[in-house]
């Protein structure tokens, strides 16, 4: 007998017994929906954090100060440090970081302020960041130079302030307001907000990102002191000995010792994907005892089945079936049941990661991968557990099997 | 020629260290072209010698020889291919897969034969017509009647063109008028040259063979010709 005939009567057979099928195939059906929602929620967070670190910037190094040490003023990083780090070998482009406070910007209603999350950048700053431009440009090393009171702001922001977003954006002022006052800035660009994917960007408690050049920044808040820098070196091989080699710099340059701290950012990304795939595999394993109880219920459905069908065997073996050809009827039997369950598992997980993903803000990401391994695990599951029973119908005695009523 | 022959044949049953013979010593040959009834009350071993002619059980000693080969030494899968090739089979109560149409039961024995799914209909179809059956191919055993069931029974032992047809009270569920009609079908095949061997507990429907074979306890206790034949068209030879 071959394959062809084997799985159009297998067919034939599981769709004889519809509810029966359907029930033998729900634990299959739980299992693997269950473990492609969750890994496809898994990929999709995933995802998302790697690319929200890489709006941070790929493999940028983030120095900053040591919380834990005491810090006196002279190790206080300002631009003369900017300026020191720019001639380190092997360092291609350095920003910096700095964040000023309590400061509010004035929304479309004059009435209207929100607190604004006012950072200071150099022009090197949209080769680390990589900001997508939308309308005009970014800080260039001119705005910096002259203390010009340009601003670069996102969509969402300009939304709130003017109303609308389009070219004509460019050029209109936006006002802050400090313990100063109120001051004015001009748009020279818009670009697309990297939070956007998340469902806080567009909640009232999430400030709205402002963006100054460092110098005009300085001169806002009167600090020249910055938070730190992100440094973004030639040679992402070589990350561990650059990070020595800008602490030493620093050092020297501050005449100190352990005071500066650097991380960089695939690390971060590194430690979280970590956390995130061990939450995914406890939850697959849990998925996976539900595959393995839904192996048993076929094993026990198809052994019922043939029992039930001894008969037929009989005849089947009279005609000239070989123990082999009953083997492997009910064998592709199981295997059809297990995997319409794979498929039928596959299409509603699929359907519940989309149904989280949109509730959670997430966009789930479903891998070949892994939807190679549901149906070939649900046909494995199929074969494990359908040895027995096809096994019990081979050697069934072709005489007492002829007999059975 | 012989197509059949038994030697010194022994089936015994052991169950918790009782042993039952079943069949004692029997020797038997049936030629090509030979119409064989078995007869004999329950218990007299009629059974299992129709299970160990057709190839559904081995002998415990003494040989089996069916087509020139020795059969009673072949295991499991030999015994399978012998049973799909070599032999055609029609029971009492038909054994027709009753969610498969006439023309797929008489195609399942060529299923396994491995023939392409073209020539498994065509032979289908023609053996379906050789019995009368031609215009139920597309019906399924509950849509017939009990003669028409064996006939389709009939078909399916036919088609892979058999050495022998064995058949196990074949009109044991049928009434007088489907017995006769069956047993037409059978002279008519018998008269194209294909042998018989049929086990009928009847008399009356021993009386549509050529030779008849009586067993009473194991043993052969008569074998001998029919006198005054009934032919099932009309008239006694």
């Amino acid at each position: 007998m071959n394959l062809g005939e084997c799985t159009k009567s297998a067919f034939r057979n599981v769709f004889s017994n519809k509810m029966r099928t359907l029930l033998t195939m729900l634990g299959i059906i739980i299992g693997i929906s269950s473990v492609i929602a969750i890994v496809s929620i898994g990929n999709g967070s995933q995802a998302a954090i790697e690319e929200e670190f890489e709006s941070f910037g790929t493999g940028s190094l983030t120095i900053s100060l040591s919380g834990s040490n005491d810090i006196e003023t002279r190790d206080l990083l300002t631009m003369d440090d900017y300026d020191m780090l720019k001639e380190v070998e092997g360092v291609s482009y350095v920003n910096t970081t700095y964040s000023g406070r309590n400061t509010y910007i004035k929304l479309l209603d004059p009435q209207e302020t929100k607190s604004a999350s006012v950072s200071g950048v150099t022009a090197d700053a949209q080769y680390i960041d990589n900001p997508t431009m939308i309308y005009g440009r970014y800080i260039s090393q001119n705005d910096v130079d002259m203390r010009t009171n340009a601003t670069v702001i996102n969509d969402t922001t300009a939304l709130k302030v003017f109303g609308y977003c389009d070219e004509n954006v460019i050029g209109e002022k936006i006002k802050l307001k400090t313990w100063k006052g109120t001051e004015k800035y001009t748009v020279i660009g818009i670009m697309e907000n990297t939070n956007a994917s998340t469902e806080t960007a567009y909640s009232d408690e999430f400030p709205e990102t402002v963006i100054l050049p460092i110098s005009t920044a300085m001169r806002l808040y009167n600090n020249k002191n910055l938070n730190g820098f992100s440094v973004l070196i030639e040679d992402l091989n070589q990350t561990e000995m650059m990070k020595q080699r800008i602490i030493m710099a620093l050092e020297e340059f501050h005449n100190n010792e352990d005071k500066y701290y650097i991380q960089d950012s695939s690390e971060m990304v590194d430690s979280i994907n970590s956390i995130l795939s061990y939450v995914t595999l406890f939850i697959s394993f849990v998925a996976g005892i539900s595959l393995l109880v839904g192996g048993i219920g076929v094993m026990n459905i198809m052994m019922v089945t043939v029992t039930e069908r001894t008969r037929e065997i009989g005849i089947r073996k009279s005609i000239g079936a070989k123990n082999k050809d009953i083997k492997i009827q009910f064998l592709t039997e199981a295997v059809i049941l297990t995997g319409m369950g794979g498929i039928a598992g596959l299409v509603l997980g699929v359907a519940f990661a989309v149904i989280i993903g949109h509730f959670a803000g997430i966009t789930p990401v479903l891998s070949v991968s892994a939807v190679a391994l549901a149906v070939g695990i649900s046909m494995g599951i199929g074969i494990l557990f359908g040895v027995a029973p096809a096994n019990k119908a081979a050697k069934l005695d072709p005489i007492e099997a002829l007999r059975f009523e | 020629m012989e197509l059949l022959k038994l030697e010194h044949l022994t089936k015994q049953y052991s169950q918790n260290e009782l042993s039952v013979t079943a069949l004692n010593d029997i020797n038997l040959s049936v030629k090509d072209g030979e119409f064989l009834s078995i007869m004999g009350t329950s218990g007299s071993g009629k059974s299992t010698m129709l299970n160990i002619l057709g190839c559904l059980d081995s002998p415990t000693s003494g040989s089996y020889y069916l087509d020139g080969e020795d059969v009673a030494k072949f295991k499991d899968e030999k015994l399978a291919e012998i049973r799909n090739k070599k032999i055609g089979f029609v029971f009492q109560s038909f054994n027709l897969l009753p969610k498969l149409s006439s023309l797929e039961n008489v195609e399942l024995p060529m299923v396994y034969a491995n023939v392409p799914k073209k020539l498994r209909q065509q032979k289908a179809i023609a053996a379906l017509e050789k019995v009368g059956l031609g215009k139920r191919v597309k019906h399924k055993p509950n849509e017939l009647s009990g003669g028409q069931r064996q006939r389709v029974a009939i078909a399916r032992a036919l088609v892979n063109e058999p050495a022998i047809l064995f058949a196990d009270e074949p009109t044991g569920n049928l009434d007088s008028r489907s017995t006769i009609e069956i047993m037409e079908i059978f002279q008519g095949l018998n008269d194209d040259g294909t042998t018989i061997v049929m086990v009928t507990h009847e008399p009356d429907v021993a009386q549509y063979t050529k030779r008849i074979a009586l067993f009473k306890d194991g043993y052969i206790i008569k074998d001998e010709l029919v006198k005054n034949r009934i032919l099932a068209g009309g008239g006694i030879s």
